[in-house]
């Protein structure tokens, strides 16, 4: 038996200055939804916020695939999520959807399991979605339909297939925001 | 009627993957609204479109997208570039700066994220990239990232 890994989240640091909200333009500040009552903005939105335009449509896309109702159970989004952070190479990202599946699964296992690089060690839906996670992340030609075959074996319908692989994409996009212009480091 | 991504994987509207799509309006509106925030934006940051469309081709490339290298191949030539901005689309590396500073980034952020480093940020910095155009620039190169994975993966629903 392996004892279960616990993860403590990490702070991120930009490698570039962010926005300050003193400095900020009327449409940054609208993108980073800044309002007399909620000042406290994380660097993260403010470094994005350097570019509103695109800032805005991906957080509205993020928050879609991460959170919309129905289809995709949430743990299976994250295992997405987390697959596709641990071969992007974000720990930041990693941690972060690593500890949610954990709350919404009410367990560690999973997670322990990847975090030790064993694989091997998850039931046959995870196995598939997590599979499939780093294949299409390390490059969408190492994607297959045996990938979609193993999804499907498992019982999953078209649907749960389309909002796992917007899943797994859009941290293909997050982790190339996080893990290019910062890093990640131990709380305090 | 279809939009870009369905383009890109090859759905037409009376295929099953179509309406499956549409489950997610959310999906399906937001993809387009990030495509047109990195492909067109209203302020450009100074990373001209037609830059733009040339890094996408170049990324379509890399990821080995026949069909999205069709498609941006058709946008470029419609948007004036120089032979510097078609040799950057094709692939090329000896290029003047800073678009050879700026290839160089996005093909190792591209194919092997893990690798990046503050130093490529500051070497985008010594180039005379701004804040808001590094942010603009990371922005495109992620989302070119995100299409070719979900265009993929659509692409094998569709013939799975």
């Amino acid at each position: 038996m392996i004892s279960a890994v616990r993860l403590k989240p990490l702070n991120w640091h930009p490698y570039i200055a962010p926005v300050e909200l003193s400095e900020a333009t009327p449409e940054q500040l609208d993108a980073m939804k800044v309002t007399p009552s909620a000042k406290k903005v994380s660097e993260y939105v403010r470094t994005l916020a350097h570019d509103p335009e695109s800032y805005l449509a991906r957080t509205i896309l993020f928050n879609a695939i991460m959170y919309v109702e129905g289809g995709l159970a949430r743990p299976d989004r994250e295992l997405g999520a987390l697959g596709a952070s641990i071969v992007n190479g974000c720990k930041f990202c990693a941690v972060v959807h690593a500890r949610r599946h954990a709350e919404l699964t009410k367990s560690d296992e999973v997670v322990t399991a990847l975090y030790l690089d064993k694989p091997e060690a998850l039931g046959p839906r995870d196995a598939a979605i997590y599979s499939f996670a780093r294949r299409l992340s390390a490059a969408p030609s190492e994607a297959t339909a045996d990938d979609i075959a193993a999804l499907r074996s498992v019982g999953m319908d078209d649907r749960e297939i389309i909002d796992l692989i917007h899943a797994i994409s859009i941290f293909g996009w997050a982790n190339r925001l996080m893990h290019v212009l910062g890093h990640a480091e131990s709380g305090g | 009627m279809i939009d870009a991504m369905d383009k890109a994987a090859g759905i037409s509207p009376d295929d099953a993957l179509f309406a499956a799509r549409r489950f997610r309006p959310e999906f399906v509106q937001g993809a387009e609204e990030c495509r047109l925030s990195v492909l067109q934006p209203a302020n450009d940051q100074g990373l001209a479109r037609n830059l733009r469309v040339a890094l996408a081709r170049r990324m379509a490339a890399l990821n080995a997208d026949p069909v999205l290298m069709a498609e941006y191949d058709v946008q470029l030539v419609q948007l004036d570039p120089t032979e510097q901005l078609r040799a950057l689309a094709r692939g090329e590396t000896d290029l003047e700066e800073p678009l050879a500073t700026i290839v160089r980034h996005v093909d190792l952020i591209t194919l092997t994220p893990k690798k990046a480093q503050a130093s490529h940020i500051a070497l985008l910095a010594q180039a005379g990239l701004n804040n808001p155009q590094i942010v603009a620039l990371s922005e495109l190169i992620a989302f070119v990232n995100f299409q070719t994975r979900v265009a993929t993966g659509l692409r094998l629903l569709r013939s799975a």
